[in-house]
């Protein structure tokens, strides 16, 4: 790929210098250091701010220059890559306003826009001590005044910049009855309100990401005004849901710049390191490593970019596409920095500065948030299980939106603005991405009788097709139950996740080979596809022959191009910036 | 002092209505009032330092004497015996467990083996008194290839002169003796290495530079040690065995701590899986207990059931060093390779239960995530899992043509628990492994007991047809691949190996243990939904959906009524 379609991305890398460099602000050193001390990122935080950061957390159509959703996702990757700790204590702002963003008022979103470009840090108070993933749940009420203000009173905890957050976005029971229609967002203006309404609540110590404010705050009898009500009342969880489509999908951002940074250090040792007179990266099993690795890298990649421009394509199919992302990506990249840890040893585990600040096993530490938060690993799982129906109806009726797929995939091609009215909580007109697999298929199918791509490739893809072609029947027969969901769903949606990486893969593959990836050695001949499907047909199929070849091993030469380069591993490309360039 | 007595080790299953001694000691974990709870050892992690009352206790216990040889005045009789003695420390804390303990054992089997008369009794009071012995093997330029190292000793009259590095070694600066393994010669190759223990008290200071302590993630109580020694003196008597004999001698050593450490880690994912399930009961979510959900019920269950399948194969590999001392250089390495595995794996699916929680450093629940910082390192000592596989490979070969599928008979006291065995002796351990298994012999010799087994009948057959193919495909290596170098290919084969070899543990454990006072694990559910996993692992047998309800029945009574989640469920304090 001879230019990286984020231009924006990479010079904001630039400015941000070489992390490597211990005289710039946001450098490995003083991240390792503040982790150590368990220090909020105060001075790189406000780095990002000078550098306009805040601003690409706002739409354009708001004042700010959020454009395309699919570009703050890779500049969260880049700010994630130097430090997880950094990017979730700054990328929370957008967590906190994206409530306004899908479900307030022009007026309230605008002035939103401005206090954010601004600085203002915006937190977003949805869990509770005692409740965590349930968001209905929730205890802390909001009563109605005469005035049409409310009173707000209750915990809400674990709350990242609970306690640094200007404004805080609140999830309220307003409603005598329970159930969906009880709950309301109510936009805190904390700065406003009397000290003795509300009381701070100590940041708890962290496994990872040490430094950031994960906190809570108790509201006792605060008052805040009816202006402050995001969209109707009674509206407040479905404007979550909806939101979260977009931060769970974004989440992958998270994942990516972690896996960035394993992949870098791992293949960097492995390719200084000798053991046994060799090279560690010539040791086949140390090779092997690295090259599973980097393909799942590749693969986690490939989905995160169908699904970042799935917001603005397929905006109606987020409810499926942000479950499978939330979960798919951040379980696979925590596989990732596992089996790569192996390859470092004892040096995997030192904290300091004996071996590269420690980032290591702070990256496996941090990462571990990344499935917790924002709906963890069994909630979206949860929730594919209760689309299935859905699902399974579409793909009997063959409700595909090819137009939305093809341009999701298409790097290249121009994305329609994000039109909130266009997310649902309910998939229409479904699954597209699973459902392109059997045109993707036939495609590749052409293309290796014209010789394109090897054969073993178009003979994986049908592989998976095939499972996919099993998941949909067992979806289909899939009895919807409300509570004790059984086990066998689980796995259903975890295998229903895989295809849909797959199609995503192939798809992105199949519309961007020829033009943007023509001269990057990663695309010819499907060299990344066949990788990344070889390893989701490892887990899909466990235990079938070994048909793989060498697949794998062709990928290594390509990584050690990359990483003598000082590329990013990556289908992209996109250079690192190195010394002071 | 507690003087020691060499009793033989009584069976494991007497009196498991009362906590072990060691745990009787340190009392209940979770009880906030207890100097040694949880709460105590959460803040010696944070501060980095071992928990100095914790200390004080083992001192009384005479924790020291577990690693000393009966004949030399110790308790180190079984050493399956010796990881359940642990598994209490390992269950509190990792760092005590290795800071004040199981370290002294890496460093102290070689001289028990190797050193001479005199080094024995000095080493033994050193233990005796509750000193510690720090085992200087490797340094950061080599790691796990021990043998390049640089570290020197070389002759000088009377005197051995010690130059070169050890870094990243628990206790170094801390230890009254320390065993270096150092290069006598400058020829590469397996014999041009010697041991030497040092008297650390008596090394002329000047001679010695110590370098900052190493922290890590994991274990951050640890005194993880480095040490400079410049043309540094010692008695030329320090050396222990013969010169040119250290690298076989360490392969032995490796060989106990490789079986032991992994076994009396069983602790540490035990208390884990009893956090969790204490969130799991309590916690509502959907209006009704985590517990009560499918899915919660069906992951920890399974991690439980991989938590047994660890404690089979650990406690039977363990029972192999006194047993079958021929083969357990590969049996140990696949315990060090697929223990850590299997817990890990378990302990990321509690993880996935306890949610939020998992992340938290405080609270009640905040050992968790101590617990899984402090398990890679439990894991990586002396050997991470790619070492392990790189030392079963060379040997496996000659196993599957001489070995497997015959009727050699796998030996019943390798698995009757109760069964008291020799005493531990590392000089009979052999470097190499002979070409029987008769571990994984019980793999075919109960499969034919179990044959008309509606459940156990197909899933053991199907494993024997696994080991049937693994056979061939040993059989077919190129040479290449019959060395640590070989292709990853052949390291899958290694883990199919280490998978099967756990299958016959289960299997063997199952059948020689009627007497087990627990009902639930002299009965098949268990030991199918094991077999199960593991068959799972290997993409063969019957396709299973979640876990059978006895076993978290089982599960639950045990959490309930405080009993291990191990072999033996004995109550805890």
């Amino acid at each position: 790929m001879t230019s990286a379609p984020y231009p924006a991305v990479l010079d904001f890398d630039r400015a941000l210098g070489d992390p490597d460099d211990a005289g710039r602000l946001f450098s490995y050193a003083r991240c390792g250091a503040l982790d150590d001390r368990e220090e909020f990122p105060v001075e790189i935080c406000r780095e990002l701010d000078f550098l306009g950061l805040p601003r690409h957390y706002v739409p354009a159509a708001y004042g700010g220059s959020l454009h395309r959703y699919d570009e703050v996702l890779q500049l969260m990757r880049a700010v994630a890559r130097r430090d997880l700790t950094v990017a979730i204590a700054h990328g929370k702002t957008f967590l906190g306003a994206v409530s306004v963003w899908v479900g307030g008022s022009e007026e309230q979103a605008r002035e939103l826009g401005r206090l954010v470009a601004d600085g203002t840090v915006v937190s977003w108070g949805l869990t509770e001590r005692d409740h965590g993933s349930d968001l209905l749940a929730g205890e802390v009420a909001a009563r109605r005044e005469p005035d049409g203000g409310y009173r707000l009173t209750g915990e809400k905890w674990l709350i990242n910049n609970a306690n640094r957050g200007q404004r805080i976005c609140v999830l309220a029971r307003t409603g005598e009855q329970g159930g969906a229609r009880a709950y309301s967002l109510l936009m805190v203006d904390k700065q406003s309100l009397r000290g003795d309404t509300y009381r701070p609540l100590p940041a708890v110590k962290l496994h990872g990401i040490r430094g950031a404010d994960i906190s809570g705050i108790a509201f006792t009898d605060a008052p805040v005004p009816a202006a402050a009500l995001i969209g109707a009342e009674g509206g407040g969880a479905e404007t979550v849901l909806k939101s979260l489509q977009l931060t769970r999908t974004l989440c992958a951002a998270l994942s990516l710049g972690a896996a960035d940074q394993a992949l870098g250090l791992a293949a960097g040792f492995a390719l200084e390191r000798h053991a046994y007179g060799s090279r560690l990266i010539d040791l086949p099993q140390t090779r092997h490593l690295i090259a599973r690795s980097y393909a799942d890298v590749l693969l986690a990649e490939a989905t995160t970019l169908v699904a970042g421009r799935a917001i603005h394509a397929l905006t109606g199919e987020l409810s499926v596409v942000s479950a499978v992302t939330k979960y798919f990506v951040p379980t696979l990249v925590d596989q990732v920095v596992s089996r790569l840890s192996t390859v470092l040893g004892a040096r995997s585990l030192l904290v300091g500065d004996t071996f590269e600040h420690g980032r290591f096993q702070k990256v496996q530490r941090d990462h571990r948030i990344v499935s917790i938060f924002d709906g963890n690993t069994v909630v979206n799982l949860h929730s594919l299980v209760n689309q299935f129906p859905q699902l399974a109806r579409q793909a009997r009726r063959g409700e595909v939106d090819r137009l939305g797929v093809e341009e999701a995939a298409t790097l290249t091609a121009e994305l329609p603005d994000f039109d909130r009215e266009r997310l649902s909580l309910l998939p229409r007109p479904g699954g597209s991405i699973v459902l392109s697999l059997a045109d993707g298929v036939a495609e590749l199918a052409e293309l290796a009788r014209q010789g394109v791509v090897p054969d073993s490739l178009a003979r994986n893809a049908e592989a998976i097709a095939a499972v996919a072609g099993e998941v949909g029947t067992a979806m289909a027969a899939h009895r919807p139950v409300a509570t004790d969901v059984p086990v066998a769903a689980f796995s259903l949606a975890e295998r229903y996740a895989r295809c849909f990486a797959a199609s995503a893969a192939i798809q992105l593959w199949l519309r961007n080979h020829a033009t943007a990836g023509a001269d990057h050695p990663l695309w010819q001949g499907g060299l990344w596809l066949e990788a990344v499907l070889v390893r989701l047909l490892d887990q899909l199929l466990p235990g079938r022959p070994d048909t793989d070849g060498d697949v794998l091993e062709r990928l290594v030469p390509v990584l050690i191009e990359q990483q003598g380069r000082g590329d990013l591993p990556s289908l992209l490309t996109h250079p690192l910036v190195k010394g002071r360039s | 002092m507690t003087t020691a007595s060499a009793a033989p080790a009584a069976s494991p299953f007497t009196d498991l209505g009362t906590p072990a001694a060691l745990e009787s000691r340190l009392g209940d974990p979770t009880d906030p009032g207890n100097p040694l709870g949880f709460a105590a050892f959460l803040n010696a992690d944070e501060r980095g330092d071992l928990l100095s009352a914790g200390e004080r206790v083992l001192d009384a216990y005479g924790l020291g004497a577990e690693f000393v040889p009966a004949a030399l005045g110790g308790r180190l009789g079984q050493a399956d015996h010796l990881a359940r003695v642990l598994r209490p420390l390992f269950r509190r804390d990792v760092a005590l467990a290795l800071g004040h303990g199981a370290s002294n054992l890496v460093g102290s089997v070689n001289v028990w083996s190797s050193g001479s008369a005199k080094q024995r009794r000095w080493l033994a009071d050193v233990l005796l008194r509750n000193g510690r012995v720090a085992a200087g093997y490797t340094d950061m330029s080599t790691g796990n290839d021990v043998s390049r190292t640089a570290f020197s000793a070389r002759v000088e009259r009377d005197s051995l002169v010690l130059n070169g590095r050890k870094e990243i070694i628990n206790n170094l600066a801390r230890a009254e003796a320390v065993t270096l393994l150092a290069r006598t010669r400058e020829e590469a190759g397996s014999r041009s290495h010697s041991m030497v223990l040092v008297d650390m008290a008596s090394v002329p200071r000047e001679r010695l530079r110590f370098l900052p302590r190493y922290r890590t993630s994991g274990v951050r109580a640890l005194y993880l040690g480095g040490l400079e020694f410049q043309d540094c003196p010692v008695p030329v008597t320090a050396v222990a065995g013969g010169f040119g004999e250290a690298m076989e001698t360490i392969l032995r050593a490796f060989q106990v701590t490789r079986a032991v450490l992994p076994a009396a880690a069983v602790g540490t994912v035990d208390q884990q899986l009893r956090t969790v399930m204490d969130f799991a009961v309590q916690r509502r979510l959907y209006g009704r207990a985590v517990s009560e959900l499918p899915h919660a019920r069906s992951l920890l269950a399974g991690a439980w059931l991989d938590l047994l399948v660890a404690d089979c194969l650990a406690t039977t590999v363990c029972r192999a060093l006194h047993v079958l001392p021929g083969q357990t250089s590969v049996y140990a390495a696949a315990v060090k390779y697929l223990v850590p595995t299997l817990m890990r794996e378990a302990v990321d699916a509690m993880a996935v239960v306890l949610g939020a929680r998992s992340f938290l450093r405080e609270g009640e629940h905040g050992v968790f995530q101590k617990h899984l910082r402090d398990l890679p390192v439990a894991s990586l000592v002396h050997a991470g899992g790619t070492v392990c596989q790189a030392t079963m490979i060379p040997q496996l070969p000659r196993m599957a043509r001489g070995g497997w599928l015959r009727d050699d008979g796998a030996p019943a006291e390798l698995f009757t628990m109760n069964r008291a065995l020799p005493e531990l002796d590392a000089e009979r351990l052999s470097v190499m492994a002979g070409r029987e298994d008769p571990l994984m012999a019980a793999l075919p010799e109960v499969a034919a007991e179990l044959a008309g087994d509606r459940v156990l009948g197909p899933l053991c057959a199907s494993l024997v047809g696994e080991l049937r193919r693994l056979k061939d495909q040993f059989g077919a290596l190129a040479p290449r691949d019959r060395t640590p170098v070989a292709s990853a290919g052949t390291f899958v084969l290694a883990e199919r190996y280490a998978v099967l070899l756990a299958a016959a543990a289960c299997l063997g454990v199952w059948r020689h243990n009627a007497d087990n006072p627990n009902p639930f694990l002299r009965d098949t559910a268990w030991l199918a939904a094991a077999l199960g996993r593991l068959a799972g692992r290997l993409g063969c047998g019957p396709e299973t959906d979640g876990v059978p309800e006895p076993v978290f029945a089982e599960l639950a009574r045990r959490h309930e009524t405080r009993r291990g989640f191990d072999l033996t469920g004995r109550r805890l304090a």
